[in-house]
């Protein structure tokens, strides 16, 4: 579960303050489908950043499983991102030198896990994903819509307890968009992953279950629908 | 491992840039091998020289004379030699041993008179220690009691040919002034200025009668079968002979000339210390870059897990790739040159020609490769290359992945 707590983020751009988070209290149960939606600039990527332990927060906690994030080390954060945390990225952010296979190879490679489990997980995942006959493509031989899928592969393949998407449709067309967030749903259901995105699409956010709005760096409105 | 695909694969994104990088430090890495068998020529050649022409591997003094050595005192010179050389022919170790007589004389044709360096020599058994009977380049070696043999720089300093007669002025031990005539019988090319442009060599009986020493001889020469044991036979010789007697190795000899040497070592290493500093700062600006386009790759492998540890390798690993093309490079193109310069030599006579050198060396220099230091430098090439990205990888590990994210 993630927790948290009267969050506040301010940067500072020359003398200039701006608060992108303003106290945000939120949780959010395991295995759901949450979008945090909102304008741009209403601060959804800050606090999926700040959840990812990929930023710090100005004041307030985040509890992730019952690990207050502000008291972890770096090293604890990237050992947490590392085991527990996947992340896609509204740019994909694939590593361009590496194949399909060996991108989402990649963070099991800094888990414990032997080569062939590892074998057997990028294979079953890719072929979940639909990409069984890309697997030796690098990135640049590919669609938009297959790096993402890729991307997914990658945040999902070491079993996270979560996964957090940063506009992960952003950069696609409606259509493939629409198949990559079915399929991010499929995923949820059937690996019962916690999934937290953030958009400003209206089509993601009816594939959501539980949607938060942010509107200044604030929570307008938090609306959770029945499942389905 | 699989960091280390990674990082070849990284590497690769700009073969031209990595190559011209791998070159920068090639050439640092060549100039550091070619000046390493050069100056290795060059102290072999100057120790052979040593070893061959001046004073074997060991010399033995009369206590007291070598402290005095450059007024030749007739006081203090080996009265009875063939005792000493009986008692040293069968220690281990020892090949040869030969006397020599050396006295300050001047040399004069009739018109001009020139101080050189006489020496009195076994014309039979010269040949066993020294090479000085397989330097004549024009006559013979000596045969008689009056010849002469000088150095062809002499020659040509006082106009002289072989059959120019010659009067060798010195004072013997009563102080009384002698002058014997001898006639040139050969000429000799050593490539030790000592013996090319200083020095005359009689046989040792004209010396001796010259000098009015009877049988005494100044110094004992001895040869052994390894150089590198001169100390060891050095002692052994010493624990026979008794306190009578000092010996001093070829080393203790030239102590000055090796000094000079390792001054030598001094400038070649400031300038490999400059060439390595370009070499680094090629690496480093090439890393640099690659940090620096590659900071939202950084973000996201952070983001994956990867610690700055993982970083910091991976970049490591890239500066080591790219080290150890340089080192490969380097070290062929150096061994190249190195070869060139062993086996053709270079020609320093014209540079040289009426320089006093002091350094005894003849004027092709000819190098020797040293292939043990061919594997230190390229050690030494990867090591710098790796140790260079650490300080352009230190941003990269500073930031929070989110601010490297940012960067697109």
């Amino acid at each position: 579960m993630v927790k948290t707590i009267d969050l506040y983020k301010d940067y500072r751009v020359g003398n200039v303050l701006f608060p992108a988070l303003c106290g945000i209290t939120i949780s959010i149960e395991d295995g759901g489908f949450t979008a945090i939606a909102g304008p741009s600039g209403s601060g959804k990527t800050t606090l999926l950043n700040i959840i990812g332990c990929l930023d710090l927060p100005t004041k307030g906690e985040v509890i992730i499983d019952g690990s207050n994030i502000k008291k972890l080390s770096s090293k604890e954060k990237a050992d947490l991102r590392r085991m527990k945390i996947g992340f896609v990225f509204q740019t994909f952010n694939l590593i361009p030198v590496l194949t399909a296979y060996e991108n989402v190879e990649m963070p099991l490679l800094l888990l414990d896990i032997s080569p062939e489990e590892r074998k057997n997980r990028i294979i079953s995942i890719l072929r979940e994903v639909g990409l069984a006959d890309y697997i030796h493509r690098k990135p640049n031989e590919m669609s938009g819509g297959q790096q993402q899928r890729v991307a997914i592969s990658r945040a999902l393949v070491k079993n996270p307890a979560m996964v957090l998407a940063d506009e992960p449709t952003a950069n696609l067309d409606s259509t493939t968009g629409k198949e990559i967030l079915s399929l991010m749903r499929e995923l949820n259901k059937k690996l019962k992953t916690t999934f937290i995105f953030s958009t400003h699409d209206q089509l993601v956010m009816d594939f959501a279950d539980r949607i938060i709005n942010l509107r200044d760096g604030k929570v307008v409105k938090d609306m959770t629908r029945g499942t389905g | 491992m699989k960091i280390l695909i990674l990082a070849w694969r990284n590497v690769f994104r700009h073969t031209r840039r990595t190559m011209i990088t791998a070159a920068a430090i090639s050439v640092g890495l060549a100039v550091m091998i070619f000046m390493d068998t050069m100056m290795n020529g060059v102290n072999n050649m100057a120790s052979r020289n040593i070893i061959d022409f001046e004073t074997g591997a060991i010399q033995i003094f009369a206590q007291g004379y070598y402290r005095e050595e450059g007024v030749f005192p007739l006081d203090t010179i080996i009265e009875n030699p063939i005792v000493i050389i009986e008692k040293v022919e069968n220690i281990k170790h020892v090949k040869n041993i030969v006397p020599r007589v050396k006295f300050e004389a001047r040399l004069s044709d009739g018109n001009d008179e020139l101080p050189v360096l006489g020496i009195g020599v076994d014309v039979k058994k010269e040949q066993t220690v020294f090479e000085t009977p397989n330097s004549v380049v024009k006559g013979k070696f000596l045969e008689n009691d009056e010849d002469i043999l000088i150095g062809t720089g002499l020659a040509r300093d006082m106009n002289l040919e072989v059959g120019s007669y010659l009067t060798v002025i010195t004072m013997d031990r009563n102080g009384t002034h002698n002058a014997y005539d001898f006639t040139v019988c050969g000429l000799i090319n050593t490539g030790h200025p000592l013996l090319d442009r200083n020095a005359a060599l009689i046989s040792i009986k004209a010396a001796q009668r010259l000098l009015a020493i009877s049988n005494g001889v100044t110094e004992l020469s001895i040869k052994i079968d390894n150089n590198e044991k001169s100390m060891k036979v050095k002692q052994e010789i010493s624990e026979v002979l008794g306190t009578d007697y000092e010996l001093y190795t070829w080393k203790e000899l030239n102590s000055s000339v090796f000094e000079i040497s390792s001054g030598k070592r001094m400038a070649q290493f400031i300038i490999v210390l400059v060439v390595i500093i370009i070499a680094a700062v090629g690496i480093i600006n090439t890393m640099l870059m690659a940090v620096m386009e590659r900071i939202a790759e950084i973000g996201t492998l952070k983001a994956i897990g990867f610690s700055n540890f993982n970083v910091v390798k991976m970049f490591m690993y890239e500066g080591g790739i790219i080290g150890v093309f340089g080192s490969i490079l380097g070290c062929f193109f150096g061994l190249i040159l190195s070869l060139f310069i062993t086996v053709y030599g270079i020609d320093m006579s014209n540079a040289v020609k009426d320089m006093d050198i002091i350094y005894p060396i003849k004027l092709i220099i000819k190098g020797e490769i040293n292939y043990q230091m061919i594997l230190y430098v390229f050690i030494f090439g990867i090591a710098v290359s790796i140790l260079a990205t650490l300080w352009p990888v230190r941003s990269a590990t500073r930031l929070e992945p989110v601010d490297a994210l940012r960067h697109v």
